[in-house]
C-alpha cells in the first residue's frame, strides 16, 4: 500500500462506525412512521410497563408471572366482552429491561412472539431510561424487535429526539389509506441529561418540541382520511409535569379533577419548569383522548383533565421495586387508593392495565374504558382484582 | 538528555530479563501470558458483578430491600466467581512478588486456598438454593442459557487451577528452579495506604478493560455522540494502558532504571489523561444527554442512582492514578 493510501481504512473507521447514514427528515417520510391494524369496537389495549428484567432477574419466574397476567386479561376480555374478543394489542411501555444483557432480549422477544401467536396479538415497545442500560448496543436491541414478526416498532435514522416514535392507525380495514378510526401514538420520553457536563445530578427526560410537531403532523395526515378529529391515544415511559401539577390541583381541590388509584411516590418527572414538554397541552387540543405512562412503580394514579385521561399503568411483576399495599397504613395516599379501589386485603401494586376502545366502527366518539389489574401470585391461590377507572 | 533517557526507554538492557536467559525468559512470557488470561475473566466477571451490584443498590434505594435480597442472593454464583476470578488472577500474581522463595510459597498458598474456598462455597449454594427451589432446574437460564450450571462448572475450572497451583508449589518446595522478576517486597511505611490505592486500581482497572472491549459492542457511536463515545472510550483504554505499562513495562525495569523512569512516564501519563477527560468532557458538553443514549451500557452505576457524579468520577480515574504516579515519582526523586 502506498504511504499516502494507507491510512484511508484508518480514516474510514469513523464513518464505519456512525453508519455512515443520512439522516431522514421525517417531514418527508411521514408515512414510514406509520403500522395499521384493523379497528373494531372493543378493541382491546393491554399495557405492561417496567418488566425490568435484570441481570440479576429469574426470567423463569417473570415469564410465568406473565403467563398468569396475559390469560387472566384474555379470560376477563372474553368473559365481559364474550368469546372471540381478545387481547388486540400488548402495549410495553419501557423499562423493559434494565442492567440486563443479549440473553434477556432474545428470551423476552422469544416469549412475546410466542404469547403472540398464543393470543392473536401485536405488541408495540416503547423505550424507557433503564432500556438504553444493558450489555448490548441499543441499535442492536431496535433492531431485534423491528425484525420480530408480531412486533410493532419502528426505530429510522431521523431528525426526531429519541430513538423510536411511531404511530399505530386503527383503520376501517387495517391498511394504510383507508379511514383512521383511532390513532395510537408510541414515544420514546427519552432517558436522562445534565444539565451542564459537570452537573452532579441527572434529570430525567422529557417529550421534546420536535417530538409534539410531529405527533401533529401525523394527527392531520390521519385527520385527512376522514370528516372527523381522529381521537388518539399516547403511550410512553417518562410522565411529564402534567401529572404533577394536576396531582397537585387534585391536592387543593380533590373534586377538581375526576381521579383514581395510588400514588406512593413521585411520578419521577424531572420536576424542571426549563425542561417541562408541552406535549399533553398541545395534544388535549388535538383530540388526544388517553396518555398512558409507566416509569415510577408505586403509582398507578389516574386523573381526567377535561376529556383527557392521564395515567400510569400497573407495574408488571416483582424486579427492582414494587409498592406493598397495607389495609392498616395510616399513609393518606395508601388509604385513599384502597377506598378508590374497594379492596380490603393487603396485596402488592403489580399487574396490568386494559384499555379497550368502546366506540361503534361507524360512530367514532372517542370513548374507551379503562381498568387496571392487580395480580399476585401467591401459594394458596394467586389474588386477582380487576378494579374500573 | 532526554534523548539518552528516550534510548534507555526501549533499551532491552533497562529491563531485569536481559540479565535472563531463554529458558528463564520462556517462563517469564508464560507466566505474563496466564496473568492477561485471567486478568481478562476477572475484568468480565467483575463487570458482572457490578452490574448484579447496582440492580441490588437500585432495589435499596427505592426502597425494596426485599427484592435486593432476593436478586442478590440469585447472583451469588455471579459475585462469587467475580471472586474466584480476581484471586485466581492474584494467585498468579504472586509469582511476581519473589523476593523469597518462602514469601511466594506463603502467598500463593494464602490465595489458593481463598480460591479453593470461593469455589466450595458457590458449588454449595447452587445445591443448596436448586434443592430450596431458589433455582428451578440446574440450567434454569437467566443470566446465560446454561446458568447456574455454567457457574458451577467456572468453580471447577478454578478448583483445577488452585489445586495445580498447590500441587506446584509442592514441586516449587522440592526445589524447581523459578527466576521470574521480582517486584520487590512491599514497603511496610504506609502498607495500608499503598494496598487501598492498589486494590482500588486494581478494581478501576478491571472496570475499564471489561468496559473497552464490552463497549466496543455496546457503546452507540452511531446516535449522534461520537466525540462522547471517543472520549468514554479513550478513557476506559488510559486506565488499560495504565495497568499494562506498570505491569509489564516498569515493574520489569532493572530497580536503577525505575527510579530513574517514573517520572517522566508518570508525567506522560499525566498528560494522556488530561487529554483524554478534556476530550470526555468536551463530547459530554455537545450532548449532556449523551451518556443515557449512547454509553450507559458500560457505566452500570451511573444510572442506576441516576446522578452524573458516577461518570464523572469514571472520566477523573486516569487523573487520579497518574497525579498519584506522578508524586510517588517527585519522592523517589528527593529519596536521591
Amino acid at each position: 500500500m502506498k504511504k499516502n493510501t494507507r491510512f484511508i481504512p484508518v480514516l474510514l473507521v469513523p464513518l464505519l462506525l456512525t453508519g455512515c447514514g443520512q439522516v431522514k427528515k421525517y417531514r418527508e417520510h411521514l408515512d414510514d412512521y406509520v403500522f395499521t391494524m384493523k379497528y373494531h369496537q372493543n378493541f382491546n389495549i393491554l399495557q405492561l410497563t417496567d418488566i425490568h428484567w435484570n441481570i440479576n432477574s429469574s426470567t423463569y419466574e417473570s415469564e410465568r408471572y406473565m403467563d398468569k397476567v396475559l390469560a387472566e386479561a384474555n379470560k376477563h376480555i372474553v368473559d365481559t366482552q364474550g368469546a372471540g374478543a381478545k387481547i388486540d394489542l400488548v402495549e410495553l411501555t419501557g423499562d423493559m429491561f434494565m442492567l440486563a444483557n443479549s440473553y434477556h432480549v432474545d428470551s423476552f422477544i422469544k416469549y412475546f412472539e410466542k404469547k403472540s401467536e398464543e393470543y392473536g396479538f401485536k405488541y408495540a415497545s416503547i423505550w424507557g431510561n433503564h432500556d438504553r442500560h444493558g450489555m448490548y448496543n441499543p441499535n442492536w436491541i431496535g433492531d431485534r424487535f423491528a425484525k420480530a414478526k408480531n412486533s410493532l416498532y419502528f426505530e429510522p435514522n431521523d431528525d426526531i429526539y429519541g430513538r423510536s416514535n411511531f404511530m399505530i392507525n386503527l383503520t376501517a380495514d387495517g391498511n394504510k389509506g383507508s379511514e383512521v378510526k383511532w390513532q395510537i401514538a408510541n414515544l420514546d420520553s427519552g432517558a436522562s441529561f445534565s444539565e451542564t457536563a459537570l452537573s452532579p445530578f441527572r434529570d430525567y427526560d422529557y417529550i421534546r418540541t420536535e417530538q409534539v410537531n410531529w405527533w401533529k403532523e401525523e394527527h392531520i395526515l390521519a385527520n385527512a382520511t376522514t370528516t372527523i378529529d381522529v381521537p388518539g391515544l399516547a403511550y410512553y415511559h417518562i410522565p411529564q409535569e402534567e401529572n404533577q401539577k394536576l396531582y397537585d390541583e387534585v391536592q387543593k381541590n380533590p373534586t377538581s379533577h375526576k381521579n383514581k388509584f395510588f400514588k406512593l411516590e413521585g411520578f419521577a418527572d424531572n420536576g424542571n419548569e426549563e425542561y417541562a414538554s408541552n406535549f399533553l397541552d398541545e395534544a388535549k387540543q388535538n383530540n388526544l383522548r388517553g396518555a398512558f405512562m409507566g416509569h415510577a412503580h408505586n403509582v398507578d394514579w389516574t386523573v381526567t383533565w377535561d376529556d383527557l385521561v392521564v395515567g400510569l399503568g400497573v407495574k408488571t411483576g416483582i424486579e427492582l421495586y414494587y409498592a406493598h399495599i397495607d389495609t392498616k397504613s395510616e399513609d393518606p395516599a395508601m388509604k385513599k387508593g384502597l377506598a378508590d379501589t374497594g379492596i380490603t386485603e393487603n396485596f402488592d401494586l403489580i399487574g396490568a392495565s386494559l384499555v379497550t376502545i368502546t366506540d361503534e366502527e361507524s360512530n367514532i366518539e372517542g370513548k374507551f374504558d379503562l381498568e387496571h389489574l392487580y395480580l399476585n401470585e401467591r401459594k394458596g391461590g394467586d389474588f386477582v382484582a380487576w378494579v374500573k377507572y | 538528555m532526554g534523548e539518552i533517557l528516550m534510548k534507555k526507554f526501549f533499551s532491552k538492557d533497562s529491563f531485569v530479563l536481559s540479565s535472563f536467559d531463554k529458558a528463564q525468559r520462556r517462563q517469564s512470557l508464560l507466566v505474563s501470558i496466564v496473568l492477561i488470561v485471567l486478568f481478562i475473566f476477572s475484568a468480565f466477571t467483575f463487570f458482572n458483578a457490578l452490574y448484579a451490584f447496582a440492580d441490588f443498590v437500585g432495589s435499596i434505594v427505592s426502597g425494596s430491600p426485599d427484592a435486593a435480597i432476593r436478586d442478590i442472593t440469585r447472583s451469588l454464583p455471579l459475585i462469587l466467581s467475580c471472586f474466584m476470578s480476581i484471586w485466581g488472577m492474584l494467585l498468579f500474581h504472586a509469582l511476581f512478588r519473589n523476593v523469597s522463595d518462602e514469601r511466594r510459597i506463603k502467598s500463593m498458598k494464602k490465595n489458593a486456598i481463598a480460591l479453593l474456598a470461593f469455589a466450595a462455597v458457590n458449588f454449595i449454594a447452587i445445591i443448596v438454593m436448586l434443592i430450596m427451589g431458589k433455582f428451578h432446574s440446574i440450567v434454569e437460564g437467566a443470566p446465560s442459557p446454561l446458568y447456574p450450571l455454567d457457574s458451577i462448572i467456572y468453580s471447577l475450572i478454578y478448583v483445577a487451577i488452585g489445586v495445580f497451583a498447590l500441587v506446584y508449589l509442592k514441586k516449587l518446595q522440592e526445589k524447581i528452579p523459578y527466576v521470574v522478576p521480582s517486584r520487590g517486597a512491599v514497603v511496610s511505611k504506609a502498607r495500608g495506604l499503598y494496598c487501598t490505592f492498589m486494590s482500588f486500581w486494581m478494581l478501576i482497572a478491571l472496570f475499564s478493560t471489561a468496559s473497552f472491549f464490552l463497549g466496543l459492542f455496546i457503546v452507540d457511536f452511531a446516535h449522534g455522540y461520537l466525540l462522547y463515545c471517543i472520549g468514554l472510550m479513550l478513557i476506559f483504554f488510559v486506565n488499560m494502558l495504565f495497568i499494562g505499562v506498570w505491569e509489564f513495562y516498569y515493574n520489569e525495569l532493572k530497580e536503577e532504571n525505575k527510579k530513574a523512569f517514573l517520572l517522566p512516564l508518570a508525567i506522560a501519563g499525566l498528560v494522556v489523561a488530561i487529554i483524554a477527560i478534556v476530550l470526555y468532557l468536551t463530547g459530554l458538553t455537545t450532548g449532556l444527554d449523551g451518556p443515557s443514549n449512547a454509553g450507559f451500557g458500560v457505566l452500570p452505576v451511573a444510572f442506576a442512582a441516576s446522578v452524573n457524579i458516577a461518570t464523572l468520577i469514571v472520566a477523573f480515574t486516569p487523573i487520579i492514578v497518574s497525579v498519584v504516579a506522578v508524586i510517588k515519582g517527585l519522592l523517589l526523586r528527593r529519596k536521591k
